[in-house]
């Protein structure tokens, strides 16, 4: 029993716990810093600022400000034409495989020191070795001599596992591969201000990549403090540390003032940028929010500026009260449409409202469906969808229109292609197939079914009820609504074809691993351009490619794709890559296009100004400026005016 | 009571043990390769290989050893008996190389986030989680009692079922309904409250407040019988009987005994509270340890999820310790 002098211990102990959390709340949760100049919602936090490291779009978005390549497309041109950056100038021989890139003298990192030649050999090496394992090591491979340099360097380290020893130790095998480098890939720094590159044959896009945030330079002496070589193994250790405050240093516009794990990451402007009279904020700030709910309340309440991507759930709610918007102003945007304004400057002249501060702007990338086109399923029986014929016929009745309008609900157009149309300046797009979702009178419907039945039945299942051999699954992983989709696109198959079909749900992980393994009958799938040029979609659909899901493998077709390779009239080669993305369009469907991808963005067009509305949905936000805050030009910043050569979407 | 500490203590590293062995040998089952983007390209099989064998993800014995090498200090230990360490520490240094300088517990990289070791993270949302778990048990502990003894002064008063009824909400309710609508009212409608925003006083109100009601709803029931209980036993008759006030009955004759169950139950509940809030967080947007629990195993970043897991085991085992402790000093009979 407790007695009398002892009770009162409850009570003290509920004081001191009051008296605790009186100063846990005055200062444990310390202070927060002045709002920044523009506040973005970035979509998910940034997981690398490594520049040949980058995989994730929002990443990409980030180091864009953060480094600068040698040269940038002009977001704000519909034609995306690169324009230089920290190089000058570049030549390019005539037989189109020298480029040869000036920097310009005051280009700088952010600690004053001259950016060089040589940073940017270093940092593209550093894309090319295999312990580094960028995602995007393939697109060094156009480089002379880096295929065979990247082969061998696999080759060396599995040999150094084995324990074979072709090195006595790690750090001569590290100066073997910078001397196989130096005598065999054609990358050279003659002097500190020019970067010669030299191609293994003529590749029409070269410039594009070079203004991808891959081939960013990084700063030899900083990434050699975080980087060594094993000194057994030779493989190079990475450790993180570099890529933040306060060691990061960087020679983009702005500099990453503070990161703070899934809380915020706040950049400045880079002091000795070369171009700092250009930028018209002083600081970005970069919250970190994980519900996008969340975000977009914070949109609506004003702590956010710009949302470059929205998640929320109700985002097709959100759409639609734009849609209503635009209607009750039809014939104003149809005015203002005909001055040649794009959508930004359409929506800022039109009356405030909260609903038109809502922007919806196709994307680079397609949702598709795949087939597995393997001539035998995982589980070893014969898989009907090796015949073009049979996935032709269930490409023909699904309703692409239905799932655009009722399940995504966010303004997709829908596709019958591969490739985003109007995206990629001077490239033909092909027709496409039909779908039943196109038919507008009974008996068309009924046309489209009936030629889908008719490809069935040549290819051997004249009563597809009883005769089609297996179940038709549908594999897709789980949120994002891929499951209405899939619902939908079962309904179809069964409604139209009779076919017997499965909906099979997973984990993103688990679909992901089925894929790569062609463990599926039928998938969702979606597919974004990394740079403008066809192939850029065209390629993963060639025998072998390592993204290549469908196991599609037509040697016509990769005919079509070396033909254009070896094609030095650029315009004779676009037309081979248009009858490329025919064939797969309109003949053999590895996979059924569906619509093209939108970006939704969320920003007070009479505020924020600067955004690109290209169809590539590059943003490069050291072009945005916040009116009426008195800094920089403080001037709107539409798309510079459409000329005839541009895209016709 | 040092021996009871002692040998709490002494079990502390087999129960990590056993929990590194099951969370190891789950974690690694998890289908797919942590070391891909779910939507970006996928690297060639030679890059990913190499990939695996940076960080011995190739093989699980020996993930096994050289990750509680790490963990123990061990490798440390060896190390510098054997004169490795100094050996490379001096070529580091004339190489110009930063060498890690985590002896014991490094928990290694994140494979998800590429910039940050878990040690960091860790580091980072912890004193979070801690703050927004602790004042939440505060505010549970006061809500709950004065709840629990409002309660058990007037059984099955309009207070009473008033009270028990707000504790069924509590219970029954979870967090993302209860935290959304004060986030709409108290942050949208009446903006008194800062939204999706961490790092004021302010900010800590409405989660807080969210992540206790659970809590306190379960303490004000485990008060309330406990109190109903201590009210009708001899000693507090005898209490009345010496003349007593009938305050002086309530808070030092019956609420000490009654609040002996409460303790108990806020050892564990304040490690819950400081590493279960994932959904507070993910509401409110709180930057804290308990989203870890689950992106971690959904990226399969297994260094996060061993760094989340043994320090949120050891976080449980130390805070019952303190329970045990805390409750023989309360309550001198045990022991």
């Amino acid at each position: 029993m407790i007695s009398a002098g002892t009770l009162p211990v409850v009570l003290r102990l509920i004081l001191v716990i009051a008296v605790l959390a009186g100063l846990i709340a005055i200062f444990g949760a310390g202070t927060s810093s002045p709002r920044a100049d523009l506040t973005v919602y970035n979509g998910q936090d940034v997981t690398t600022l490594d520049p040949q490291r980058l995989s994730w779009t929002s990443d990409m978005r980030v180091a864009r400000i953060v480094y600068e390549p040698l040269i940038q497309h002009d977001v704000l041109d519909w034609d995306a034409n690169v324009i230089p950056a920290a190089a000058e100038s570049w030549t390019v021989s005539d037989d189109g495989r020298t480029y040869t890139f000036r920097i310009r003298d005051n280009a700088r990192w952010s600690n004053g020191k001259p950016v060089t030649s040589g940073h940017f050999l270093y940092a593209w090496r550093r894309g090319m070795l295999p312990d580094i394992a960028s995602d995007y090591a393939a697109m060094f491979r156009f480089i002379d001599g880096a295929d065979e340099f990247y082969a061998w360097r696999v080759e060396q380290l599995s040999a150094m596992d084995r324990g074979e020893k072709p090195f006595p130790d790690g750090d001569s095998f590290w100066q073997a591969t910078l001397d196989r480098f130096d005598r065999t890939v054609g990358l050279k720094a003659p002097d500190e201000r020019t970067l010669v590159v030299t191609l293994a044959e003529p590749v029409p896009f070269f410039l594009d990549l070079c203004a991808f945030a891959v081939f960013c330079p990084v700063y030899p002496p900083l990434v050699d403090r975080y980087e060594y070589p094993d000194p057994e193994s030779g493989r190079i250790l990475r450790r993180p540390g570099w890529t933040r405050p306060p060691a990061i240093i960087s020679n983009g516009p702005f500099r990453v003032a503070s990161w703070k794990f899934k809380r915020t990451m706040r950049l400045e402007q880079n002091p000795h940028y070369w171009n700092r009279e250009s930028l018209n904020v002083r600081t970005i700030e970069i919250p970190s929010i994980g519900d996008p709910n969340a975000a977009v309340l914070a949109f609506r309440t004003g702590a956010i500026d710009l949302m470059a991507d929205v998640f929320a759930p109700y985002r097709g709610e959100i759409v639609a009260d734009l849609d209503r918007f635009r209607a009750e102003h039809a014939g104003e945007i149809q005015r203002l449409k005909s001055r040649g304004l794009d959508q930004y400057s359409i929506a800022a002249e039109l009356p405030d409202d909260a609903r038109k501060y809502v922007h919806v702007v196709p994307s680079f990338g397609t949702y598709f469906w795949n087939f597995n086109c393997s001539p035998r399923l995982a589980d070893g029986r014969k898989n009907p969808f090796a015949d073009p014929r049979v996935r032709r016929a269930f490409a023909l009745v699904v309703d692409k229109k239905s799932i655009t309008q009722q399940v995504r609900r966010m303004g997709e157009p829908v596709s019958g292609l591969l490739i985003p149309p109007g995206s990629i300046g001077g490239y033909k797009s092909p027709l496409g197939l039909p779908n039943i979702g196109d038919a507008e009178t009974e008996q068309e419907k009924q046309a489209i079914v009936d030629r889908a039945l008719g490809l069935l039945a040549e290819a051997g299942y004249p009563d597809p009820a009883n005769d089609f051999p297996i179940t038709v699954e549908l594999v897709f992983n789980k949120d994002s609504g891929h499951d209405l989709i899939a619902q939908l696109i079962a309904k179809n198959w069964q409604q139209h074809l009779g076919v017997p079909v499965s909906l099979s749900q997973k984990e993103l992980k688990v679909y992901r691993e089925d894929l790569k393994q062609h463990s599926f009958i039928t998938s969702r799938a979606g597919w974004f351009g990394d740079f403008a040029d066809p192939t850029t979609f065209l390629d993963i659909m060639r025998t072998g490619d390592g993204n290549n899901d469908r196991n599609f493998s037509n040697p016509a077709y990769d005919a079509i794709l070396d033909r254009a390779r070896t094609t030095r009239d650029p315009q004779a080669r676009l037309d081979l890559l248009t009858e490329a993305e025919r064939m797969i369009v309109e003949d053999e469907l590895p996979m059924i296009p569906i619509f093209t991808y939108v970006t939704l963005y969320m920003f007070d067009p009479d505020k924020v100004t600067g955004m690109s509305a290209h169809p590539r949905t590059k943003q490069n936000l050291f072009l945005i400026d916040v009116l009426g805050d008195g800094i920089g030009a403080d001037q709107p910043r539409p798309m510079k005016p459409r000329n005839v050569r541009g895209p016709t979407s | 009571m040092i021996g009871l500490i002692l040998r709490r203590l002494a079990q502390l590293p087999l129960i990590l043990m056993v929990i590194y062995t099951v969370t190891l040998t789950l974690a690694w089952m998890i289908p797919g390769n942590p070391l891909e983007n779910p939507d970006g390209r996928r690297p060639s099989p030679e890059v990913a290989e190499q990939m695996l064998k940076q960080y011995d993800l190739d093989s699980y014995p020996r993930f096994y050893i050289t990750y509680l090498d790490r963990l123990t200090g061990l490798r440390a230990l060896r190390d510098s008996f054997s004169g490795d360490s100094g050996a490379r520490a001096a070529s580091a240094a004339e190489a110009g190389i930063d060498l890690p300088d985590r002896l014991i517990f490094d928990f290694g990289p994140s494979l998800q986030y590429d910039d940050w070791t878990v040690n960091e993270i860790i580091a980072g949302s912890l004193p979070v989680s801690v703050t927004l778990g602790g004042v939440a048990m505060i505010i549970a502990t006061l809500l709950g009692v004065t709840a629990g003894v409002i309660g058990a002064v007037r059984p099955n008063s309009i207070a009473d079922l008033a009270t028990l009824a707000i504790a069924l909400v509590g219970i029954s309710l979870p967090g993302f309904v209860i935290g959304t609508v004060l986030l709409l009212v108290f942050g949208v409608w009446i903006p008194i409250f800062p939204v999706a925003e961490w790092g004021s006083a302010r900010s800590l109100v409405l989660p807080s407040l969210t992540l206790s009601l659970p809590f306190a709803a379960y303490i004000a029931r485990l008060t309330r019988f406990g109190m109903i209980e201590a009210m009708q036993s001899d000693y507090v008759r005898t209490a009345r009987a010496k003349g007593a006030s009938e305050t002086r009955v309530l808070l030092v004759h019956a609420l000490p005994n009654a609040f002996l169950p409460v303790l108990s139950y806020l050892g564990p509940a304040t490690a819950f509270a400081m590493t279960g809030s994932f959904v507070v967080e993910k509401v409110f947007n709180i930057p804290g340890m308990g989203q870890h629990f689950v992106a971690a195993v959904q990226n399969k970043d297994l260094f996060l999820i061993m760094g989340v897991v043994l320090v949120f085991a050891g976080m449980l085992v130390v805070f019952n310790l303190a329970v045990d402790v805390l409750y023989r000093f309360v309550d001198p009979r045990i022991g």
